[in-house]
């Protein structure tokens, strides 16, 4: 089984790197794409010096810890799932159900996307530099929570992607959702106490993007958390899991009702 | 007037998915939106900075993050490329017709449908909550729609040159993810280019990506004298002129390079 997974991952990765030289542009476009987007905010920090009581070493450790969970949860499922709802519609995930390995499994591993090499690079750049500018005290116990909680969101951005693309087993077409998600995405490149109460509340329950960088850093920095408040260490630790468990649920109620879109 | 189908066959098939238009709207919605609390954050106590009034930003946020982004340019990069690619750019050639003219008349059909569908509805909903201010006076109104004609225009030329260079360079990926870099810091529709700091300011705001996004809403709102707005609207056009001149050019090469195989 494993050697199975390890097979497909290497031959993916074979597949995407036959224009290396493409594949190297592309990620350093993406690469300066990012850090236009955030020297945008570094504009508005250099010129306002806080925003909602964050500075910008702050905002860029929420930046990166954002792109970083995003990265390596997606690297696991954006690739596999935005396209998902073709192989539905198209009847190609039939020949997926017929093979002797887990459908779901198959998708994920076939399509590990390396491509994130940019964003990663990015993220880690930024986080390191972030890290050593904010006023944290680093202690064995932070430290574990950090690299956790960071383990944590992206679990919650994988689940959340599958569960979009998923989806379209039951609704034939999911992709209209990733818009909505991106929207919501958006959010998470700034503190959420500077949204209005009902916002915040649907960022930690619904849509509960606030649990892949807000909560965690605002905890790490030792900031009140909004709506969490106490809860928000332990919440956070927990929330990727508990959507891992939810996306589970969810993709075994979706092929259950799954009814073959092609023919 | 050959090429106005090329308009309302774009519209239509737009509105072939209206179905999911709700959710491109809630999606837009939420983007705007966490602009605008970005604002409202940072106006908390503050009457204006610079110059700058609460309502000035506020409008400013709604105009540019719906009315100037309206027109999904990675569209016409990915319309481009790919017809290049895969040879279907032959059929238009063989027709009578200009190949980016026939482009340019697509996408009025589908940035028709982008304002009718998905920019007034978020127009009229973010407004009636946060309030948008009235062009500064009718002059500076009318020229706002010339300035908004004038950054579509730009706008199109923009990524008609990006989606030509991926006939040289083989990936249209980069070019969009680099124009979109450029775009989301020279282009001032997040952040004006009066929060940026002075020197830097003094060039961007002579770049043509200036007109996309910062120049119009400017006008929009006050800030530039009767003078100004006639000198500003004229060198934009000037630019405008030069990148249309770029693409005519590129075209010609692009065609006399082409060649087609299989069928």
């Amino acid at each position: 089984m494993l050697k199975t997974l390890f097979l497909l991952v290497k031959m993916f990765i074979k597949s995407q790197m036959e224009y290396r030289g493409a594949f190297i542009v592309d990620r350093v476009a993406q690469f300066i794409a990012y850090g236009s987007a955030y020297g945008a905010i570094w504009v508005l920090l250099y010129k306002f010096d806080t925003l909602g009581g964050w500075n910008w070493p702050e905002l860029a450790l929420l930046l990166s810890f954002q792109l970083l969970a995003y990265s390596l949860g997606a690297a696991f499922s954006f690739n596999q799932f935005k396209n998902f709802e073709e192989l539905v519609r198209l009847g190609t995930f039939d020949t997926l159900l017929v093979k002797p390995i887990s459908p779901w499994a198959y998708l994920t591993f076939s399509g590990l996307n390396i491509g994130y090499a940019g964003h990663i690079v990015l993220a880690v750049g930024l986080m390191i530099w972030a890290l050593f500018q904010v006023d944290a005290i680093w202690t064995f116990s932070s430290g574990i929570y950090f690299f956790t909680t960071l383990i944590s969101a992206s679990l919650l951005v994988g689940a959340i992607t599958t569960m979009i693309g998923a989806s379209a087993m039951v609704l034939v077409r999911s992709n209209y959702l990733f818009s909505i998600y991106f929207g919501f995405w958006e959010l998470t490149r700034y503190p959420l106490n500077i949204y209005p109460a009902g916002l915040q509340w649907i960022m930690m329950t619904i849509v509960p993007l606030g649990f892949i960088n807000y909560v965690p850093v605002s905890v790490f920095l030792g900031k009140d958390v909004v709506v969490l408040g106490s809860a928000a260490p332990f919440l956070s630790l927990i929330a990727g899991p508990i959507v891992v468990a939810l996306a589970m649920l969810h993709w075994r109620f979706c092929l259950n009702r799954y009814q073959s879109g092609g023919g | 007037m050959r090429y106005l189908a090329f308009t309302t066959s774009a519209f239509q098939t737009r509105l072939a998915y209206r179905g999911q238009v709700w959710a491109q709207i809630l999606g837009e919605l939420v983007t705007v939106f966490a602009k605008i609390a970005i604002w409202v954050s940072i106006y908390r106590g503050i009457v204006s900075v610079d110059g700058i009034t609460r309502a000035d930003m506020l409008t400013y946020a709604i105009l540019g993050g719906t009315l100037l982004g309206a027109w999904e340019w990675p569209h016409l990069v990915n319309t481009i490329s790919t017809q290049i690619k895969t040879g279907d750019v032959a059929v238009f050639l063989l027709k009578p017709l200009h190949y980016p003219v026939m482009l340019l008349h697509s996408e009025i059909g589908n940035l028709g449908f982008k304002l009718t569908m998905v920019v007034v509805p978020v127009v009229i909903i973010t407004s009636s909550v946060y309030g948008l201010l009235p062009p500064a006076s009718v002059f500076h109104g009318a020229m706002f729609v010339a300035y908004w004609l004038l950054s579509f225009s730009l706008l199109f030329c923009l990524s008609a040159i990006a989606g030509l260079l991926s006939f040289w360079l083989m990936t249209a990926f980069s070019l969009e993810w680099l124009l979109r870099s450029l775009i989301s810091i020279l282009s001032g529709a997040f952040i004006p280019l009066w929060f940026f700091p002075e020197n830097i300011a003094a060039i961007i705001k002579f770049l043509p990506f200036a007109w996309i996004g910062f120049h119009p809403t400017a006008v929009y709102l006050g800030k530039m004298d009767v003078g100004q707005t006639l000198l500003y609207f004229l060198i934009g056009l000037g630019w405008m002129l030069f990148l249309a001149g770029i693409v005519t050019l590129l075209w010609r090469r692009a065609t006399q390079r082409i060649v087609v195989q299989g069928g």
